[in-house]
Formats: structure tokens, C-alpha cells, sequence
């Protein structure tokens, strides 16, 4: 499957790259079959996403990936941001093809890990939703 | 937005059919369509093309004609060669030398034959990306009856020693081990260097039509008189029971042409692509930092750099200079379907941070200066882009505590 204008777009001009100064959570993720990594950047007040900043060394899908979920992240509610699936982010980009829906994976473990890991109820709430299915 | 002009830099994935090949080749699809092996005029119209493209073929790397077995290209004169020589001399030897850069093709013959119970040594090369002859030595068992070596890589452009192993190989022979083959995959430095299989001392050379201006799907192995391969393709008698099935006249009339203007234009075309080259190298020199070139800088084919990009991924790159309208290719493993990188970049020592971030740009004959000026422009500002958004480019920029317009040289 050859990629589609939407994912070479957001590997030509990636969004939202990079730290920022009030940035108030941080995730970062391997992928240990690849060594692809992303990092991401937040910041939240209030139970919302105001701003979303991502690095990413390793092949296109994760950087298209890693810039899509700051699109679907920002300016909403941490519940929904928890809520954003693989779909999600291969619709963002205009389709994976399969063998890369690893780095759709990556995203949304990144953002878990930024969201989750100063957030002790967060975390909780993340592990029991992963229990239930 | 990218702008229009495209500029193709991957001629050692595949080359343009040259519009004097392509003319040559089309009255022989619907006019002279005949079978070549049929004897009525139609059949001998198309056998009298198939011999003068032999005599052009043979003429291009110092061969007998009937020395050239056309069949359909690289990957099938490997295949032909290898196990139709491991099969034919089962009964004196199994044991089989290579390199570990060998073109897919010949790796995938080797496995397999490794796999039914033939030996296989992979012979090292070191940085510069070059087999040793003193390895090819001390690698030779009295049951070994191959030794197949490329005659020039295919992502890095490095030249083998194969006219030091062809005089090994006779020296072996005459001290008594008679069954001793020599095969080199040429396809790679068909056109691009000279090529002559007496100098060479070769027994068998693979070529690829489509690296030489022809179009796709016809090659040919070089088998040099009484040396024997058993066929793998069987229930015809063409080419000398050498390759079953109905020759594929028009390809092999074009193979034939552009073997003809190869030979003639080798000089013109090996000059002015390795100008190219060597302006691009000096280019990206000036106007990149943290590269790494691959690959031994002298003995490589002239049309060929592969560079490595420190911080990013080659695939990422290749797409960032697709949409610039620049096209190569990477040793990256996301390009390949593969979870680990080139090889052959591997094998040369790189890590592989340095292996992901290869690419090979190749040049041809059409390619121009303001081909190279329009790919000096948009591949530092390609690199930028993802270096910009690398965190092993952010973490390398706060261990030296220099700012990224530093690291950056401006062009």
C-alpha cells in the first residue's frame, strides 16, 4: 500500500514539533523491535490538553503518527484523549498500511505514558479499562 | 509546495529505456513477430535479431556469443548460475564461497542451497566495504566448487578484487582442483565500468538489461565455454538447452542495442555522471553536517554515493525529497518490509543509527548539473525538517550545547 498525500504531508511538515515552555507533562516510548522513539510534550490544566509537542526518531509512520496525535490531542478533555484508538490516528494520516499500525500503537502508548504517569487516578483508570477488555 | 521539475537519482534501481533502444525494439512486437525458433521467414527474421544482439552482448564484455544466454535478468542469471553450477558439480563438492553483500538474489540461492546441505562461507569486507583476497584464499576447501563474488555493490558502489579471485581461481585450478567455478554479478557495473570476462577470469557474469538503458524483464549470463550448468528452466531447446522457453525477441533486441551504445558511449557516460557525483559529494560536504560516506571512495562505481545521515531515518528523507520531486532510495529497514536495516551497511561496520539513515543516490547519462543544483538545495533543508523534530538530533545538540543554527552550516 504506497502512503497516502495526508501521511507524506505530515512527514514533509510535521505539526506541533517539539518542547515548549509551560509543558507540564512528558512521555516518551520505544518501540524495542525497531528502536523507533517519541516523546511528547503537554500541557494540561484542568482536566484538558491545551498544547501538544512531539520529537521522533525512526521510520515515517511513527513520525506521521507522533504528529497526528498532537491534532487529535489538543484542546481536549483528558477522558477523550484517553479514548483515541489505533482507527483514530490511521484515519489522521490518511491510512497505515498494516505492518506500521506498530507506530499508531506507539503514539497512543506515549500519550498514555505523559497522561498516566504523574497522574495516579489517571493511571488507575487507564489500568482498569485495560482490564476490562 | 514542491515545485515541478523531477530529478531521478536512482538509475542503480533501474535506468529509462533510451528512446534509440525502445525504436529499435518496436517493429519486432507486431511487424516481426515471429517465434525465433520457428523455420519459416517469420521465425528467421526473428533469429537473425536474436544472434546480431548475442554477437553485441558478447562484443560488450569480451565474450563468444555463444557464450550469452539470454533469459529474463539479474535475479535469474544469479539463480541460473549458482545452483546450476552447485547442482552440476553435487558430486565433487558442496561447499560454496560469497561475500556478505551480495545482491538479495544471491543470497536468497545461497540460503536455499545452505539449506539443502550445501556449505556456505560468507566472506567479511571491512569499512571500505571490500572483500579480501587473502580471505578468498584461506576460505578455499578442496570440496569447494563456487566462488561467487560481485563484480561492484549495489548500494554502495564498491569494486571487487574479482580479477585478483579470477587469477586465484586459475592458479587453483592448474595446481589440480579442476572443478573450481568463479561467478560475478556484473549487474551493477555493467555500463558504468568496463567490463571484459577474460580479464575478469570469470566463468560465469550476470546482466541486467534495465541498469543499461533497456527495458525491464531480459538479461543475460555470461557461461564461458565448457562450463556446464544444469538448466533450471526445462522443456525447450533455446539457447543452447540452457534456458527453456520461447525467446523474448523484443527485449533481447533492445538488450542488443543498448549493449551496442553501452560499448560505444562508456567512456562519455562514466565521465559525466562521475562529474555529477563528485559535484553532488562536495555539495552535501559543504552544505550538511554529522555525514558519513560509505563505501571505499576510490575503487567505487562512478554513478553512485551513499551517504548517511546522522539523527534520522532514511525513509522519512526519501519521502521528504520525493515531495521535493527528488527520487533515491535507503538502506533503511522501513523501505525494505524488514525489521533490520541494509546489510551491506552492516557489513561495513555502521551502527545501526548510521544504517538507517543511508541513502544511495545513483546518477545516469540524462541526469544534468542543475539536476545536482536542485537536489544541493532542497536535501539539507530535507534533512533539517527531521533532524528539527530527532531526539537523537536535540539530545547531540545539548551534549555539544551548541544551538541547531550552529550545527547547521548555512549554505
Amino acid at each position: 500500500m504506497p502512503y497516502s498525500e495526508e501521511f507524506k504531508d505530515h512527514v514533509a511538515n510535521p505539526r506541533n514539533v517539539g518542547n515548549f515552555d509551560d509543558a507540564n507533562r512528558f512521555g516518551e516510548e520505544t518501540n524495542p523491535a525497531c528502536g523507533d522513539t517519541l516523546k511528547l510534550f503537554l500541557k494540561v490544566s484542568e482536566g484538558m490538553i491545551n498544547r501538544a509537542g512531539f520529537l521522533a526518531y525512526g521510520c515515517p509512520a511513527t513520525i506521521a503518527c507522533g504528529s497526528a496525535i498532537t491534532e487529535l490531542i489538543t484542546n481536549q478533555t483528558i477522558e477523550d484523549a484517553l479514548a483515541i484508538d489505533r482507527q483514530m490516528i490511521s484515519a489522521k494520516v490518511g491510512g497505515l498500511p498494516s505492518r506500521k499500525n506498530h507506530a499508531a500503537a506507539l503514539a497512543i502508548e506515549t500519550l498514555h505514558h505523559a497522561l498516566t504517569r504523574a497522574d495516579l487516578s489517571i493511571r488507575l483508570a487507564v489500568e482498569a479499562k485495560q482490564l476490562s477488555r | 509546495m514542491a515545485g515541478s521539475r523531477r530529478v531521478y537519482l536512482d538509475h542503480s534501481a533501474t535506468t529509462p529505456a533510451d528512446p534509440r533502444v525502445v525504436e529499435a525494439m518496436i517493429p519486432f512486437f507486431s511487424e516481426k513477430f515471429g517465434n525465433a525458433s520457428s523455420v519459416h521467414f517469420f521465425g528467421q527474421e526473428a533469429r537473425s535479431v536474436v544472434e546480431k544482439a548475442r554477437r553485441e552482448v558478447a562484443s560488450l564484455i569480451g565474450a563468444r556469443p555463444n557464450e550469452v544466454v539470454f533469459l529474463s535478468g539479474g535475479t535469474e542469471a544469479n539463480n541460473l548460475a549458482i545452483r546450476g553450477v552447485a547442482e552440476d558439480l553435487q558430486t565433487h563438492g558442496r561447499h560454496i564461497i560469497t561475500s556478505q553483500i551480495e545482491h538479495s538474489s544471491v543470497r536468497g540461492v545461497c540460503d536455499q542451497l545452505e539449506a539443502r546441505g550445501w556449505q556456505i562461507t560468507r566472506l567479511p569486507v571491512y569499512e571500505n566495504g571490500i572483500v579480501r583476497l587473502e580471505d578468498v584464499r584461506s576460505a578455499l576447501r578442496p570440496d569447494t566448487v563456487l566462488i561467487t563474488v560481485m563484480l561492484a555493490n549495489n548500494e554502495i558502489g564498491t569494486i571487487q578484487p574479482v580479477r585478483e579471485i579470477g587469477e586465484l581461481v586459475r592458479e587453483i585450478r592448474s595446481a589440480g582442483q579442476r572443478h573450481l567455478r568463479f561467478h560475478t554479478d556484473a549487474v551493477q557495473a555493467i555500463g558504468r565500468i568496463g567490463v571484459d570476462v577474460e580479464t575478469l577470469g570469470c566463468d560465469l557474469l550476470s546482466i541486467s538489461a534495465h541498469k543499461l538503458y533497456a527495458p525491464k524483464g531480459i538479461g543475460a549470463l555470461f557461461v564461458r565455454r565448457g562450463v556446464r550448468v544444469t538448466p533450471q528452466n526445462v522443456g525447450g531447446h533455446q539457447e543452447r538447452e540452457r534456458r527453456a522457453g520461447t525467446e523474448a525477441v523484443p527485449g533481447i533486441v533492445a538488450f542488443g542495442e543498448a549493449a551496442r551504445l553501452a560499448r560505444l558511449e562508456l567512456d562519455e557516460r562514466s565521465a559525466h555522471v562521475s562529474k555529477l557525483r563528485d559535484e553532488f559529494e562536495a555539495g552535501v560536504r559543504s552544505r550538511v553536517n554529522d555525514i558519513v560516506f560509505n563505501g571505499d571512495m576510490s575503487k567505487r562505481l562512478p554513478h553512485l554515493s551513499n551517504i548517511s545521515f546522522r539523527f534520522i531515518e532514511g525513509e522519512g528523507l526519501l519521502i521528504n525529497l520525493d515531495m521535493q520531486g527528488v527520487a533515491v532510495s535507503t538502506g533503511s529497514a522501513c523501505s525494505s518490509g524488514s525489521l533490520e536495516p541494509s546489510p551491506v551497511i552492516r557489513a561495513i561496520g555502521r551502527n545501526d543509527e548510521l544504517a538507517r539513515g543511508s541513502i544511495r543516490f545513483s546518477f545516469g547519462k540524462d541526469n544534468s548539473a542543475e539536476d545536482v543544483a536542485h537536489v544541493l538545495e532542497v536535501l539539507p533543508r530535507a534533512v533539517e525538517n527531521l533532524r528539527r523534530l530527532s531526539p537523537l538530533f536535540q539530545q547531540s545538540v545539548s551534549d555539544r550545547a551548541k544551538s541547531p543554527e550552529e550545527i547547521f552550516v548555512a549554505s
